[in-house]
Order: C-alpha cells, then sequence, then structure tokens
C-alpha cells in the first residue's frame, strides 16, 4: 500500500507543472519567480544558511524575532532594488555578509536582541536590494517581492529550527553547527576575494 | 460516496511515509524551474570539480583524514577546534592561490603534511594545543594554495570554492569518525596504523615531489 501511496504522490508532485501555468495565467507566476530567484543563486543561500545557523546558536527568544525581522527586510531591500538602480556598495555588503554571519556562527555568538535583529535587518536589506528586479511593475512587483520575501522567511524558519534543534539536543550538534558557520566564512573569503581581485583587476 | 472517497484519498495522502512528503516538497520546488530569471551557470559543474579536487589528489585526502584522525585522538578540544579553524585557515590559504601570490614548494608543503600529521597520530604525539593549531595551520595554507590556484579557472567559481570546502570537512569528519576507535584498545592500535600508513603514504609523495622517485 505504501507503494500505491508514494506512486500518487509522485504523480501528485509531477503534476504542478500544469497548475503553475494556470497560476501564471492568473497573474500569480511573478510570485514564484520572486520565491525561486533567492535560491538559484548560492550568493544569497550561503549567507542566508549562515543567518540561520547563527540564529540556531541564539537563545529562542532571540531567534525568533529574526523569523518576523528577516523577511521584512529583505522585502524592503527587494521593494528599494526594483525602483532605484543597481548599488555596486549592496554587492560588497552582500560578500560581507558570508564572512559576518559565518564567523558569527563559526565562533557561536550570543549576541543580545537589538545587535542581532540590526545585524539581520542589514543583510536582509542588502540581499532584497539585488534580489530587486526593475522590468516589473504594479502588481507583478508586489507579487514578485512578496515570493522574495517568502523565500526569506522559508529559509530562515527552517535553518533557524534545524540548528536550535540540533544545538539543544546533541552533543555534537553545536559543533557541527558551528563547523558549518566556518565552511561559509571559508567559502566567503575565497569567492569574496576572488570577485574583488576580479573588479580591481 | 465519491465525498467519502475523496476524504478516504486525501487522509491517505496525508499519512504518506515522511520521505515521500519530502520528495513531493522537491518535485513541487524543481517543478517551478522555468520561472528562474538570474539562475547562475555552472553551479553543478562548479560543485563537482570543486568537490573532486581534494578527492582525487591521495596527499591531500589522506592528510586531511590524519587532520580528523589526529584531532579524535587528541580528544577534547581539539577535536572540534581542529575541524572549524582550518576551514578558515585553508581558505586563507586559497585566497593567496587566487590572487597569484606564489607559495613556495607547495607539492613538497602538501606531501609533508600528510607524512607529519600521519607521524603525529602513528606515535600519539600529544603537544600542547596552541602547537598542534600551528603545526595543522601552516599545512593548511599549502592544501588552500592549491585548491586556491584552480579556482578562477572554474565554471562557476563560487560552486567551485563550496565545493573543495565540503569536501575538504567531509574528509575530516571522516577522519574524525575513524578516530572514535581510540575509544577501544584495539582501535587505538587500529588508528596508530592507520596514521603509520598515512606518514608512508606521504613519504612516498614527498620523495616523488623532490625528485628522488
Amino acid at each position: 500500500m505504501r507503494i500505491a501511496s508514494f506512486a500518487a504522490a509522485l504523480w501528485l508532485g509531477l503534476m504542478p507543472n500544469a497548475a503553475f501555468a494556470h497560476l501564471a495565467s492568473t497573474r500569480f507566476g511573478e510570485f514564484y519567480g520572486g520565491l525561486l530567484h533567492p535560491y538559484s543563486t548560492l550568493t544569497h543561500l550561503l549567507p542566508w544558511l549562515a543567518l540561520g545557523l547563527l540564529g540556531g546558536l541564539q537563545s529562542p527568544a532571540t531567534a525568533r524575532w529574526v523569523l518576523l525581522a528577516f523577511p521584512l527586510a529583505v522585502a524592503v531591500g527587494a521593494t528599494l532594488g526594483s525602483w532605484l538602480p543597481p548599488w555596486p556598495p549592496v554587492d560588497t555588503l552582500n560578500l560581507l555578509s558570508f564572512i559576518v554571519l559565518g564567523l558569527g556562527a563559526a565562533l557561536a555568538l550570543r549576541l543580545g536582541r537589538p545587535a542581532f535583529l540590526g545585524v539581520a535587518a542589514l543583510f536582509g536589506i542588502s540581499h532584497g536590494y539585488a534580489n530587486g528586479i526593475a522590468e516589473l511593475s504594479g502588481s507583478e512587483r508586489l507579487l514578485y517581492i512578496g515570493g522574495v520575501a517568502c523565500a526569506a522567511y522559508v529559509l530562515i524558519a527552517l535553518v533557524t529550527a534545524a540548528a536550535q534543534t540540533l544545538a539543544q539536543q546533541r552533543q555534537w550538534g553545536s559543533i557541527a553547527v558551528r563547523a558549518a558557520g566556518s565552511w561559509v566564512v571559508a567559502v566567503g573569503l575565497i569567492f569574496g576575494g576572488f570577485t574583488l581581485l576580479a573588479l580591481g583587476a | 460516496m465519491t465525498g467519502l472517497c475523496k476524504q478516504h484519498a486525501l487522509k491517505r495522502l496525508c499519512t504518506l511515509p515522511r520521505g515521500a512528503g519530502l520528495c513531493l516538497g522537491l518535485i513541487a520546488l524543481l517543478g517551478a524551474g522555468d520561472v528562474f530569471a538570474h539562475a547562475e551557470v555552472g553551479v553543478a559543474g562548479g560543485l563537482a570539480s570543486g568537490f573532486l579536487h581534494p578527492v582525487y589528489g591521495l596527499d591531500h585526502l589522506v592528510a586531511m583524514v590524519a587532520v580528523g584522525l589526529w584531532g579524535a585522538q587528541l580528544g577534547n578540544p581539539a577535536i572540534w577546534m581542529l575541524p572549524i579553524t582550518f576551514p578558515v585557515v585553508m581558505a586563507i590559504g586559497g585566497l593567496l592561490g587566487v590572487a597569484g601570490v606564489p607559495v613556495p614548494l607547495i607539492e613538497v608543503g602538501i606531501s609533508a603534511s600528510a607524512l607529519a600529521l600521519g607521524a603525529m597520530v602513528a606515535l600519539n604525539m600529544r603537544p600542547p594545543l596552541a602547537l598542534a593549531a600551528a603545526l595543522v595551520g601552516v599545512f593548511a595554507i599549502f592544501h588552500g594554495h592549491a585548491h586556491g590556484t584552480e579556482l578562477p579557472s572554474a565554471v562557476n567559481p563560487l560552486a567551485y570554492g563550496v565545493g573543495f570546502v565540503i569536501s575538504t570537512g567531509l574528509l575530516h569528519l571522516a577522519g574524525i569518525a575513524l578516530g572514535v576507535m581510540t575509544r577501544w584498545p584495539a582501535g587505538d592500535k587500529a588508528v596508530r596504523i592507520l596514521g603509520g600508513g598515512i606518514a608512508a603514504l606521504g613519504a612516498f609523495f614527498l620523495a616523488g615531489s623532490v625528485g628522488f622517485i
């Protein structure tokens, strides 16, 4: 019976291609564009992952606020990025976010609520800005921005919850979270250096 | 009747195994591939080439496993400190490689790392933590430089970086997992023998890199 259930699930899972087409034709398509946009590039995915890891090492009372603050900041950033022209310092700030957030997780920094939310909001705005799309307007832009903010919420909620659970319930959990943070720092150092050197060349 | 059937089907769907739920989510996510606007190119290729770089070089591979083995042998806090600090120091070496800053005797350094770290495990050496960290850190620069030199030519440099950092981390984890055997007397001997094997391989590579063989 399990196989039958699985086959049914698989069949249903493959169906949404058709469903997406209908939603796109009802002008819901840009929401999905926004939802997948940040996931389509490691430049956003990795620092967001690091923010979730850092959140996992904070007290639950501090960490839970990031679920609200980060998607909101991303939405503000995406709105700004859709209206204003591309601004190169945003990209530098995003590169810096690899190192700041990864290092915070690697060192298991316990930040106060204002500091943690301040960092999350700053990088939320910068990453949101980089996700802005000037080509859209009106309700399409609104749907797109909503999608980007939802992507931020889903990723941060899942990673923060997983990191909190690991760090609190397993002896090796916080070490694993910190090691993953150090991996993000390492990637950020190399990629950031490469990008800045390429820009300078 | 139809309503009942629908309810029944829905209930069945809701009680799918967890794995199936995950598959569903994944398929739904991947099914929306046509909405990508600014997708990066060469992610899979970059990840694969970065991931395989430390694995294909046997000298890299055994040295990284030795780091994990030694960390496990030294116990707390080395067991967690080495895997957390190594990637960061390695990245500094990688940055030198990316910038084209020459580090002399790279191949000799990498081979020597396998020899020295393997010997530390084989002899069950327990220097002060700062000394152990410094030794591993110096070798991390050589390994990072070798990986970093290849980065600018990668199709997707970011994915390449992610690949080799994850690969290196997993090799450490493999060493730590094997190092857990040190809890038992027979396992402790096995780990030391493994260290001896790594040192022997390191000596072989070292002889090759200085032109003896």
